[in-house]
């Protein structure tokens, strides 16, 4: 498992304040986060920018060294033997960085192998074998200049893989990709936690992708904790609105009056729009309310052309956390 | 160490082959070559081929011609050594694989010596070039020591390298190569020997020809490559060219270490 403790990272900052001058200033990047993943479990880092999630990325991968806090992994201490954890974790980052251009895949998994100790026959079989996983096999031996941002993106999961890491952590993994591609890499990512027990922190602009994947959720504001959760529960807690939306043929004005304080009558919020198809109503109520309006359709035979129940998804529970503290 | 050492002379072997940076080759070669040429012209043409006395008393030859040729060619290997690993870490960030790289269990001790042994070969390319061009301008190599010309390239390379290694840590420092690097090659060139010797120099600045390698190794190699008769003054300079390496490689070390710690800090603002 790994465990962190009331991490911390202050980062000092020099700006200009005269011709010679420099004033400090000290930003908190991340203040007394604690946070948990175990093996097998995709766990989200969720924040807007500058909440303070590569920061902790970077101290959860050794990269950068807290200010304070501890950081264990398997009981072995981050602090104290780095080199031991970086034999377990391994870092996947969006877009095209952390490879090598001029070598071709092949040749930056073997480098990359060989600065994780790995040789012969066994580094070879690794190689090959994370080459036929991410799809690659027939491209392998051409410079990465020469791939697509797809295959750039694969060949950086091959990379993560290579040392056979216990945690893995994904930095935006499905950044600018195309659909299909995004979807692969999500199955890609899936697989990873379930079939071989691997635990991956996630973090995404894409939040479908992360109420997708992830088995629970860590949403950062400014480095401090703002919630832990499942995904289905922080979307529970924070946006308690059911939507509605109906399509329906052009109402008179007589039947909107009458609608309209219908719906009032029992708090439900409604918007009209009239469209080139009919007459279009957003209803937004505490409640499931789809029975509700049917039963009211049918007492003066409206006609529906479409009906749509929308259920609140992990954007709408993030948009609406961000509005209530301020942050939009 | 010796994982990460042959992985990075692999990778540096394949980039070269497949990317080999001309620019640099025909750069490094030029330089050494200007110096050659200049030193031929305003020898011949504008000092009538003679010498101040004190040039003969300072250096102990009156060969000025392969005096500048050899601190040509020396001064371009250094320049090109200097360069290829100095550059090695601030290249990462540049082509962001620092995170890669430093994510790995890996001996940077073995990476930056399978960057400089691959390096080696390049400079040595350029090094034979440039002697060759030299011997066509007054390059006179009387007496090849060669049981002492190994162990004192060794020396010097181990020296340069130790030096590369702390230029390397105020490049990542300052994010910068041009202006960095610069500043070196400009001082060393002047202080070092290349082209007269540092006694011509006010005694303030002869001071920073003590923290050059390349005025030892210059020193060392004139010795062995174009005077008939070695002196004790080499096994001195041979040891004071090994402690300044040491010392700078113990720099280099620390400096490269923190620099790492902060590299990331520093690319936060």
């Amino acid at each position: 498992m790994l465990e962190a403790k009331k991490l911390v990272k202050y980062y000092t900052m020099k700006e200009k304040s005269g011709w010679f001058a420099r004033k400090k200033q000290q930003i908190k990047a991340v203040n007394g986060l604690d946070l948990t993943i175990k093996r097998g479990e995709i766990v989200g880092l969720l924040g807007v920018n500058g909440a303070g999630k590569t920061t902790t990325i970077k101290m959860l991968s050794t990269l950068l060294a807290p200010t304070s806090g501890t950081l264990s992994i398997d009981g072995i201490d981050a602090l104290q033997q780095p080199e031991a954890i970086k034999r377990r974790i391994n870092m996947i980052a969006g877009g095209e960085r952390m490879l090598y251009w001029r070598l071709s895949a092949r040749e930056n998994l073997m480098y990359f192998g060989r600065l994780y100790g790995l040789r012969g026959s066994a580094l070879k079989n690794q190689c090959d074998e994370l080459i036929k996983k991410v799809g690659l096999a027939e491209s392998a031996d051409r410079p990465v200049e020469r791939y697509s941002k797809g295959m750039k993106q694969r060949l950086q999961i091959a990379r993560g893989l290579i040392n056979d890491p216990d945690y893995l952590f994904l930095d935006e993994p499905t950044l600018g990709l195309d659909a299909p591609v995004a979807r692969q890499l999500r199955g890609m990512v899936k697989d990873l936690a379930k079939k071989k027990n691997k635990g991956i922190l996630l973090t995404s602009h894409y939040l479908e992708e992360v109420e997708e994947l992830c088995d629970h959720v860590y949403i950062i504001e400014k480095g401090h904790l703002l919630l832990h959760d499942t995904p289905t529960r922080i979307i529970q807690t924070i946006v308690k609105d059911r939507i509605l939306l109906v399509v329906m043929d052009r109402l008179t004005q007589e039947d909107w009056t009458w609608l309209r304080q219908e719906l009032d009558n029992r708090g439900i919020h409604t918007q009209k729009n009239e469209t080139d198809e009919g007459t279009q109503l957003d209803m937004t109520a505490p409640f499931d309310l789809t029975a509700q309006f049917i039963a009211l359709t049918h007492q003066r035979n409206f006609h529906l052309l479409r009906l749509e129940s929308k259920k609140p998804n992990l954007e709408d529970a993030i948009i609406r956390l961000a509005e209530e503290r301020e942050l939009l | 160490m010796w994982t990460a050492f042959s992985a990075t002379f692999k990778r540096q072997l394949v980039t070269m082959r497949r990317a080999y940076p001309w620019s640099f080759f025909i750069g490094h070669i030029l330089d050494g070559v200007y110096i050659t040429i200049f030193a031929f012209l305003s020898y011949h043409f504008i000092f009538q081929g003679e010498l101040n006395e004190r040039f003969v008393s300072y250096t102990g030859t009156s060969d000025y011609l392969s005096y500048v040729i050899m601190g040509g060619v020396f001064n371009s290997f250094t320049v090109s050594l200097l360069m290829i690993v100095s550059r090695m870490l601030i290249t990462e960030m540049r082509e962001g694989t620092l995170e890669a790289l430093l994510l790995t269990p890996s001996s940077r001790l073995g990476y930056f010596l399978g960057a400089a042994v691959q390096g080696l070969m390049r400079s040595g390319i350029e090094w034979v070039t440039i002697i060759c061009i030299g011997l066509f301008f007054g390059l006179n190599l009387v007496s090849a020591h060669l049981a002492l010309l190994i162990p004192i390239l060794a020396a010097f390379c181990f020296a340069i390298f130790a030096q590369a290694l702390v230029l390397g840590s105020f490049m990542l420092a300052f994010r910068d190569t041009y202006i960095t690097q610069n500043t070196l090659f400009v001082v060393m060139m002047l202080v070092s020997g290349v082209s007269f010797p540092p006694e011509f120099l006010p005694q303030w600045m002869q001071c920073l020809s003590r923290i050059m390698p390349l005025y030892y190794g210059l020193d060392l190699m004139r010795a062995v490559m174009t005077k008939a008769q070695l002196s004790f003054a080499i096994l001195q300079n041979l040891l004071l060219l090994v402690a300044l390496g040491i010392l700078y490689f113990f720099i280099g070390i620390i400096f490269i270490k923190q620099m790492e710690k902060s590299v990331f800090e520093k690319h936060f603002g």
